[in-house]
């Protein structure tokens, strides 16, 4: 049995308006309006767009909706819970 | 009647840019009016480079519990005792408050909520509104607060920027909101309205792309126009105060120590040039260049308010030659097709 592939998005990487999965890991790259759906989030910026599912180990979320998953850490600066109400700095769900 | 104006700040410059038209052009106004006035100065920040000196009368306030961040602080605002909140972005500078003072008669009309100066969504949002407080207190909380609705649609949702649910509340209740006509605010109103986002953006996200952050001001229109807003405020505050403006804040460690930090934290003209350059889309192009030309005459009236002409601040040209001769010619075909 191999392991599944893994994504890894890298510092000094910049992605707009795409969808990662639950075998995407996170290492520094910049997301901006993208969907994170299962994967690993260890470090960099998901600014606005939707986190419906995975884990958020670092980094920091700006402006997002949080829609599901579970949050280990990092920087919430602000966004919105799944039912679109407003979460101001560090209030992370 | 207490006026309280309130507004928040993530940079120390811009906000000393701001409050010199506030304190000059505004607050003479609302008492020569017969108002009380209270300035809310919320420090979005570090609190380092907003020393209460440069913002003589004003309430500084810092994040607390209390208010996190500007949501909250907005919130907090409506709070404070007074008549009308008067909420005023960062990057919208006041140049006629005689003119901001004499919308006050609006609220002699018991029907009226509120009076927007000016919006940039299709509702009257919190841009530059005059609040009746007691109004909008009767709202439920967070009265201001954006949200979204039919989150289920996304990708396409509703989103309800600042101010909107309470906007449509209170239309609800058959109350009013006054909205001044653009051709009316334009003159008296300085709007520089990507000025903020594009230094918060690099502050956050900036040191984390490196060269790639340049790309940004290729594909997002709105940070070349924040870019370019920036550049000529900072030309504005390097000559009223002699300092350079938008400074990069924490560590750069690839920086030169003897370079110019002039703009470092939003985009320097080079940065722009270049990503200029790089735009084939001509209507693109024409768009931002028709924002860059709306963005000059916001600046010609600021200076004029500092009894400078804007020749005398040295603006550095961002397009390159060759998209410069295409914009004129844009814009004479414009001009000649008009007739």
């Amino acid at each position: 049995m191999t392991d599944a592939p893994v994504l890894i998005l890298g510092e000094g990487e910049l992605r707009r308006h795409e969808t990662f999965g639950r075998d995407t890991v996170n290492r520094g790259a910049v997301l901006l309006d993208c969907t994170w759906d299962g994967g690993i989030f260890e470090s960099g910026v998901m600014a606005g767009g939707l986190f419906r599912s995975g884990t958020f180990r670092g980094g920091v979320f700006w402006g997002g909706v949080w829609m599901g998953g579970t949050w280990k850490g990092g920087d919430w600066e602000n966004g919105f819970g799944p039912d679109g109400q407003y979460h101001s700095r560090t209030v992370h769900p | 009647m207490k006026v309280v104006v309130a507004s928040a700040h993530r940079f120390p410059d811009q906000a000393r840019l701001w409050f010199r038209f506030v304190g000059r052009d505004l607050l003479p106004a609302l008492r020569g009016a017969g108002a009380e006035v209270e300035v809310l100065l919320f420090r979005d920040a570090s609190p380092e480079g907003f020393e209460p000196r440069l913002f003589p009368g004003a309430t500084l306030l810092t994040r607390s519990f209390e208010a996190l961040d500007v949501v909250e602080f907005r919130e907090k605002a409506l709070e404070r005792p007074g008549d009308i909140l008067f909420l005023l972005d960062a990057d919208v500078f006041v140049l006629d408050g005689e003119w901001v003072a004499s919308l006050l008669g609006h609220f002699e009309d018991p029907t009226v909520a509120g009076v927007s100066l000016l919006r940039r969504g299709t509702l009257p949002g919190v841009v530059a509104l005059m609040a009746r407080r007691a109004a909008y207190r009767a709202l439920q909380a967070p009265v201001l607060a954006p949200s979204y609705e039919g989150l289920e649609r996304w990708p396409h949702p509703t989103k309800r920027q600042a101010g909107d649910r309470a906007a449509l509340a209170l239309r609800a209740r058959g109350k009013k909101i006054v909205d001044v006509p653009p051709a009316a605010a334009a003159p008296r109103l300085a709007d520089f309205s990507g000025a903020t986002a594009i230094r918060t953006a690099r502050e956050v996200y900036g040191a984390v792309l490196g060269p790639r952050f340049e790309t940004l001001l290729v594909e997002q229109p709105d940070f070349a126009e924040g870019a370019y807003d920036n550049i000529l405020l900072g030309a504005l505050f390097r000559v009223v105060f002699g300092a350079p403006y938008a400074v990069a804040r924490g560590p750069s460690p690839f920086a030169d120590p003897d370079a110019d930090t002039h703009l470092s934290g939003s985009a320097t003209p080079e940065e722009l040039r270049t990503a200029l350059a790089a735009i084939n889309d001509r209507k693109a192009l024409a768009r931002l260049v028709a924002s860059f030309e709306r963005s000059d005459r916001a600046l010609t009236r600021l200076a004029a308010r500092e009894g400078l002409t804007r020749g005398a601040l040295r603006v550095p040209p961002v397009l390159p030659r060759a998209r410069a001769l295409e914009a004129l010619r844009a814009a004479a075909g414009r001009l000649f097709g008009k007739r």
